[in-house]
């Protein structure tokens, strides 16, 4: 069954929620347009984590990107539904 | 005044090893010495290959030939993490010149500053870097490029040093978070290896695994020089994002990190139900910031002991190590031997063998008096010796993620707004116990009302972010406040600095 946009950013809220906490009302009202740094206030750990996390959840390979290379949650969807093609 | 003995820490660890435990006073001395006892073993793993004691001695001597270095002459080493990195610093340091460890992320304007700065005389970088060397290319005709996989016919012998011969230059924002270098000697960084090797029974023949950068003293000296000097295997991930992955392959037996690192091991291991750090881990080598004590907890749970330290790039790391992680989860531990230091004021003051020579491109008189060197830091030492941090007089930030941060630094960036009248950056903690930077502000009135603006608060706010978002991302702020009132301040106007951490 192929995800869509909006199951991937469902869990990609609870990723996040997990990865920090501290803004989570910024996370449960989070739109494709939110920006992971300044809108959820990540650090380089939390965004790690979430590298890692959604790695594991989607179980695929982040290839040549950096930790800080995606700037919104749109972003990180783009990119996971290319690698889950 | 007092110094320390090894005595503290001879309960916690066995016979052998405590037999085994030599002092050098010079890196070459080490290196001889674990490449007669060890040559077989395997000291690197890397990308996929695995060079022992041997090869690894051999490709440093080969290396030294191409370096043709004078005594004390000064080498950068502009390499990310990898096998590279120990070559050259290895055949840098035993040819007796000095390694200037420069940061992989620097650009090449401050790759050219470094180089004037720190009088280089040669660069070695690796070529997937070669484009950082384009200024110091240009402008820096002196100093000698030189890629780290020139080869050159046969070897030059290594050099035997005194303790008091200069080694490494390593960066760091010190106890003001203006970037400078702290000069280390031979016997400073001989006395921070021996140091990661008391306060627990299993030192030698361990399995370590790298993910925090070689270009920290944390990462230089207790990962890979304590792995080199205990004849252990280091496995060096390339890329933070695998570490669970090269752990599943390696297994390692020890981990050094930081607190951020380990918490999010741990966040990681409950989510996905499975000890994310591999079966064989025995001990987690914890420091760089603040470590809770939860984490001690949560780690032995797992049966993994987490031994917190604390340490400084000004003295070759270690200062101090937690062996006692039971009953006194929250001590950052003994001081190690040979440490000098004495209690101004409750400020730790230290002087020794593993303290830096001095600041290389500054002058900071004031980081000492006496000749012992002020570390800023407030402590509290115990019946049994065991040390505390209770607070802070320098106003460095220490994040959890071990990056320092300058406020002054920070709140510059935000004062150059011209209707920005005073900030304050303070570490905040959240209800969930997660620390972050914040800032406050008090907006200059006068200006703002200059400007007719519809709503004052929305512009500046917007200004604010705008900034912030040029900081370096770990230097940006989380949380902003518009004050409507000033700042509390000192009789002399200064702002009263909010303690809302340590």
């Amino acid at each position: 069954m192929q995800l869509t946009r909006n199951d991937i950013i469902e869990q990609l809220r609870e990723i996040l929620l997990s990865a920090d906490d501290r803004n989570a009302e910024m996370i449960q009202s989070a739109t494709e347009d939110s920006r992971l740094m300044e809108d959820f206030g990540f650090s380089s750990v939390s965004m790690l984590y979430t590298v890692i996390a959604i790695e594991e959840v989607f179980d695929i390979q982040f290839e040549n990107v950096g930790v800080t290379d995606f700037e919104t949650l749109g972003d990180v969807v783009n990119y996971i539904e290319g690698a889950l093609k | 005044m007092s110094m320390t003995t090894a005595q503290g820490f001879r309960k916690y660890t066995t016979d052998e090893v405590w037999a085994k435990l030599r002092s050098y006073d010079c890196v070459t001395q080490m290196w001889q010495s674990v490449v007669r006892e060890f040559p077989e073993s395997i000291a690197i793993a890397d990308d996929g290959k695995e060079y022992s004691f041997a090869q690894l001695d051999a490709d440093a001597a080969a290396f030294r030939a191409v370096l043709k270095l004078e005594k004390g002459a000064k080498v950068g080493i502009l390499c990310a993490n990898s096998y590279d990195f120990v070559k050259a610093f290895l055949a840098v340091t035993t040819a007796g010149g000095v390694a200037v460890v420069l940061p992989a992320q620097l650009d090449a304007g401050t790759v050219f500053g470094c180089c004037m700065k720190f009088g280089l005389s040669k660069l070695v970088y690796q070529p997937q870097l070669a484009e950082k060397t384009a200024v110091a290319a240009a402008q820096a005709k002196h100093v000698e490029l030189i890629d780290v996989t020139t080869t050159a016919q046969g070897t030059a012998p290594a050099v035997v040093c005194g303790a008091d011969d200069p080694c490494v230059i390593m960066f760091t924002g010190g106890t003001t978070g203006r970037s400078k270098g702290a000069l280390l000697s031979n016997g400073a960084v001989m006395q921070g290896t021996l140091n990661g090797c008391y306060g627990y029974p299993e030192v030698f023949g361990q399995r370590y695994l790298l993910v925090l950068p070689l270009s920290h003293v944390f990462g230089l000296i207790r990962n890979l020089m304590t792995s080199l000097y205990t004849g252990s295997t280091l496995f060096i991930c390339r890329n933070n994002k695998d570490m669970f992955r090269d752990i599943a392959v390696f297994k390692p037996t020890i981990l050094v990190l930081v607190p951020a690192l380990a918490e999010m091991a741990l966040t990681l291991s409950k989510k996905f139900k499975r000890n994310m750090l591999g079966e064989e881990l025995k001990y987690i080598i914890c420091g760089a910031a603040p470590v809770p004590p939860y984490l001690l907890e949560e780690y032995r749970k797992l049966g993994v002991t987490v031994f917190p330290g604390y340490g400084l790039t000004e003295s070759a790391n270690l200062v101090s190590g937690n062996p006692e992680t039971i009953t006194k989860p929250d001590s950052v531990g003994l001081l190690y031997p040979n440490q000098e230091y004495k209690l101004v004021d409750g400020e730790l003051w230290l002087k020794g063998k593993n303290m830096m020579l001095g600041y290389v491109g500054e002058d900071e008189l004031q980081a000492y008096e006496d000749g012992w060197f002020k570390t800023g830091d407030l402590v509290r030492i115990d019946e049994d010796g065991f040390l505390y941090i209770t607070g802070r007089i320098k106003e460095i930030i220490i994040l959890p993620n071990g990056e320092n941060v300058s406020p002054a630094v920070v709140e510059a960036n935000f004062n150059a707004l011209p209707f920005i009248q005073d900030s304050q950056v303070f570490e905040d903690v959240s209800e969930s116990g997660t620390h972050f930077l914040a800032l406050e502000v008090v907006p200059r009135m006068t200006e703002l009302a200059a400007m007719n603006l519809e709503d004052p608060n929305a512009y500046i706010m917007a200004e604010l972010e705008r900034v912030n978002k040029t900081l370096l991302p770990y230097e940006r702020v989380s949380r902003i406040v518009i004050r409507d009132t000033d700042f509390e301040r000192t009789p002399s106007m200064k702002i009263v600095r909010y303690k809302k951490c340590n």
